[in-house]
């Protein structure tokens, strides 16, 4: 299959070119891996104090917190540059691509992948999983496992599609790493915790707007069903998974309008 | 025979926000901005036959790039339309591209970090190139730009020239039918240059493949192209063969001027319209001259004229239908 | 002296062309002030005060803490762009001291973050939560005293990290690492007063407790009068170290790069 060489041709392009730079290449990955670790030190740190937040302790914490990381690790080797693209346009690196007679966002997917993130996230995820995973009371039968792959990819899809979504903005605004900096990056940092510690604006954010909630904090209530679930509809548990899939989706279309306008503007 | 390209009356006019200022200025347009429109391309229209190989000149901010965009299929222009090789570019942009190879000259599509032959597998597969095509291109260009001894070194190590031959052989692997090579010789040297040349003038000769050439070097034109299509400020200013130009502009002589107080002065004159006589006697009274060069004019010193206003080019009757 | 001021004028109207950064700059300080405040009260729950410290006092805490941190928020990559492109000679040609001009960019971009993103933000978190008001009209000069100092102590380790570009292919990696450590240590997620007690002691001998914590204990009339001069002359000496080291660093850097030629 063509679009298979295709990508595996880009993987090894990838590769090649971090082995070029291997000292540079680690220390890049073990500062994302620190840098990633400081919220869970922090929260560590606190839990010692206060011992529950919401009644979620250091385990459910953090094994909330490893949901985030490990979908992250496959969004940014999906969808890296998507992640850069205001300064793919601006640099006009996408004219590129538009000559070329490829699906745009195909090209942009399988592109480039930024795999000292990925590693950086993956390996601290799969940490926090492996520290916490036995120690919440989740019985790992079947379905519970089959639930939580279709949470990995739904969170997947779910960031993948926000990151389209945020890329489609480049199309009619010059700068949009200030939005992008809000709604993607702090919001992602918020949902580390339990969203109902939150005031009602910021949950309402999380759940329908840059729906993070359902990337780690519903998925982890269908395993764990803490208290604070009650303030919510049960359902969102369950169509977590969905819901990733929607948002890919809308993203998509709206990418598929946005698009159009870059043939006019160019940049 | 059926054109290849065809444009009528394309127009692109931009929106450019105004930045002011001084501090409170600056914060003003905070929260009000004005906008003022800028003609990028304003009526432009012409059609070039299947085999052609088309010089696109004209200075800095004249159009060329723009229009190079909108015959790529990247941007879509606002009035006006586009046809070639049968499609809308901008519209069947998938299908189009099958068929065109772009260089932009200022902008490589190569790895940086990875030698050339990596960029060129990468392409294979998105122009879906069949095995033995892809060999024998790859084959013949490489022999064609001399390449042998830099194909396997990381890109980031090339020489500018080096550079850009990689880039164009990434362009026309897929042997496209119409290629637009947007400043492909900017920043080499002269063998460098001529290589190139040579390339595309093969590529044009043995091909038959449709070339549209930007440049700021005459040199380019004057040694690869048949044809020349001059913008500026968004309107064709010429168009027409260059030996036409140069003909028409044979009677066109520059005189160098140095005046008594050691300054220099350039003066163009249509010896057709005031005798040389003339000119002479007339600049003689005028100014107090110490000594002065006729010099013919060049190609080069003829565009330079053109676009510095000292000449004004009237277009062919037959054009203007 | 008028140049460096110059510098950094420039600096903040530079700022001011980007509308939309401007007005998320807002959003984006009030959301995350209101954040914060929703995990400092979940961590609290029922309880009023947690070692002696209640909840106005974090909060008060986290507000200054990000209004500093806030104002501490440029470009790190500045001068290894510089070595890397080679313009870091241009600047060995220019009248002025190129570290004070540096440090004038940045303070212009501070003071817009402050004034732009801070103040309005800060209004807003006035309208739902209290905070503690200033411990007295007289603390408020002392606490501006010991804010300029944290500044520069952060600046500095900033530029020392900066200066190993000069030996190093990159430095993204190390001030990466360098900025999770300062916040972490300097208490600005989680208050040091919250910090495991031996943690405590090790880091009341590092600069990090100089940066944000001694302005907001000042702040809230923690420190005593002899505390808190003693408290301004640790940070003083802090700032007198790292210049020795920064100045140390920069020297042997450029002469490494004009032997070299880059």
């Amino acid at each position: 299959m063509n679009e298979l060489k295709i990508a595996l041709q880009s993987l090894k392009m990838s590769v090649r070119t971090r082995m070029q730079y291997r000292v540079d290449s680690l220390v890049a990955t073990l500062a994302v891996f620190i840098r990633e670790s400081a919220n869970i030190i922090v929260i560590y740190l606190a839990l010692l104090k206060f011992d529950n937040i919401n009644g979620w302790n250091v385990n459910e914490m953090l094994f909330l917190f490893s949901l985030l990381f490990l979908t992250y690790a496959f969004v940014v080797s999906l969808f890296a540059d998507l992640r850069d693209f205001s300064r793919m346009i601006r640099e006009g690196r996408f004219d590129r691509l538009m000559v070329r007679p490829r699906g745009l966002l195909f090209q942009l997917i399988l592109n480039n992948a930024d795999l000292m993130a990925s590693a950086g996230h993956g390996t601290l995820g799969i940490l926090l999983f492996l520290i916490s995973a036995g120690k919440v009371g989740i019985c790992w039968d079947f379905a519970t496992i089959l639930y939580y792959l279709g949470a990995i990819i739904g969170g997947v899809l779910l960031q993948g599609g926000m990151f389209i979504f945020f890329s489609s903005l480049s199309f009619y605004f010059l700068e949009t790493n200030s939005l992008r900096e809000i709604f993607y990056w702090n919001m992602r940092k918020f949902a580390g915790y339990p969203i109902s510690i939150y005031h009602k604006l910021i949950q309402g954010l999380l759940i329908y707007v840059v729906p993070f909630a359902f990337v780690n904090y519903f998925p982890a209530q269908y395993l764990l069903r803490k208290p604070d679930l009650i303030n919510y509809n049960e359902i969102y548990i369950y169509i977590a998974p969905l819901v990733g899939i929607a948002v890919y989706l809308s993203s998509y279309l709206f990418w598929r309008v946005s698009v159009r306008r870059y043939y006019s503007t160019g940049n | 025979m059926e054109n290849i390209i065809e444009i009528q009356g394309v127009k692109k006019y931009y929106k450019i926000a105004k930045r002011e200022k001084g501090t409170f200025m600056a914060l003003a347009t905070l929260f009000n901005r004005k906008y003022e429109t800028k003609k990028a391309v304003d009526d432009i229209s012409f059609s070039i036959k299947p085999g052609e190989i088309v010089g696109f000149i004209g200075p800095n901010g004249a159009g060329k790039s723009t229009t190079v965009k909108m015959l790529s299929g990247i941007l879509y222009p606002d009035a006006g339309t586009i046809k070639i090789n049968g499609f809308i570019p901008y519209k069947q942009r998938k299908q189009y591209v099958k068929n065109i190879g772009v260089v932009f000259g200022q902008k490589s599509q190569l790895n940086w970090d990875l030698p050339l032959i990596e960029s060129f597998e990468l392409m294979k597969y998105i122009y879906r190139i069949p095995q033995k095509q892809y060999e024998e291109n790859l084959d013949l260009f490489i022999q064609l730009l001399d390449m042998e001894d830099f194909i396997n070194q990381p890109v980031r190590q090339l020489s500018l020239g080096q550079r850009m031959r990689g880039d164009i052989v990434a362009s026309l692997l897929h042997s496209p039918q119409i290629v637009f090579l947007d400043e492909p010789t900017i920043g080499l040297d002269v063998v460098a240059k001529e290589r190139i040349r040579e390339f595309v003038r093969y590529m044009n000769q043995i091909r038959h493949t449709t070339i549209i050439f930007t440049t700021h070097d005459m040199q380019d034109i004057e040694k690869v192209c048949d044809r020349l299509i001059m913008i500026d400020k968004g309107k064709k200013v010429y168009d027409g063969s260059i030996q036409e130009i140069k003909n028409k502009y044979a009677n066109f002589k520059s005189i160098e001027l140095l005046l008594e107080d050691g300054s220099k002065e350039l003066k163009t004159f249509d010896v057709s319209v005031t005798p040389m006589s003339a000119v002479m006697e007339q600049l003689f009274s005028e100014k107090k001259i110490k000594d002065i060069t006729i010099c013919e004019s060049e190609i080069e010193d003829i565009i330079r004229d053109i676009y510095e206003g000292r000449v004004v080019l009237a277009q062919p009757e037959a054009e203007r239908n | 002296m008028r140049a460096y001021v110059e510098f950094a004028v420039k600096k903040f109207q530079d700022k001011m062309a980007y509308r939309l950064d401007f007005f998320m700059g807002i959003v984006n300080t009030a959301i995350t002030i209101l954040v914060y405040l929703c995990i400092y009260k979940a961590l609290y729950g029922d309880a009023g005060e947690v070692d002696g410290i209640s909840y106005p006092m974090v909060a008060t805490h986290f507000v200054i803490t990000l209004g500093l941190s806030n104002a501490f928020h440029y470009n790190e990559m500045f001068l290894q762009d510089k070595i890397r492109d080679g313009t870091i000679t241009n600047e060995f040609l220019k009248p002025v001291s190129f570290i004070l001009r540096l440090l004038a960019e940045n303070i212009g971009e501070g003071a817009f973050k402050i004034i732009f993103h801070f103040i309005p933000a800060l209004l807003i978190t006035l309208l739902y939560t209290k905070l503690c008001p200033p411990v007295s009209l007289l603390g408020l000069p002392v606490m501006f005293c010991s804010v300029a100092l944290g500044y520069l102590i952060l600046w500095l380790i900033s530029f020392i990290i900066q200066t190993w570009s000069f030996w190093l292919f990159s430095v993204w990696g190390i001030i990466t690492i360098k900025n999770v450590f300062v916040s972490i240590l300097s208490g600005s997620l989680l208050p040091l007063w919250f910090m495991p007690e031996p943690l405590q002691k090790i880091l009341s001998f590092t600069p990090f407790e100089s940066i944000y914590f001694t302005p907001v204990r000042i702040y809230l009339g923690e420190l005593s009068g002899r505390e808190t001069v003693f408290a301004l002359a640790v940070q003083a000496m802090w700032v007198a170290l790292l210049c020795v080291i920064a100045n140390m660093f920069w020297k042997k850097g450029t002469k490494k790069l004009i032997v070299q030629g880059g």
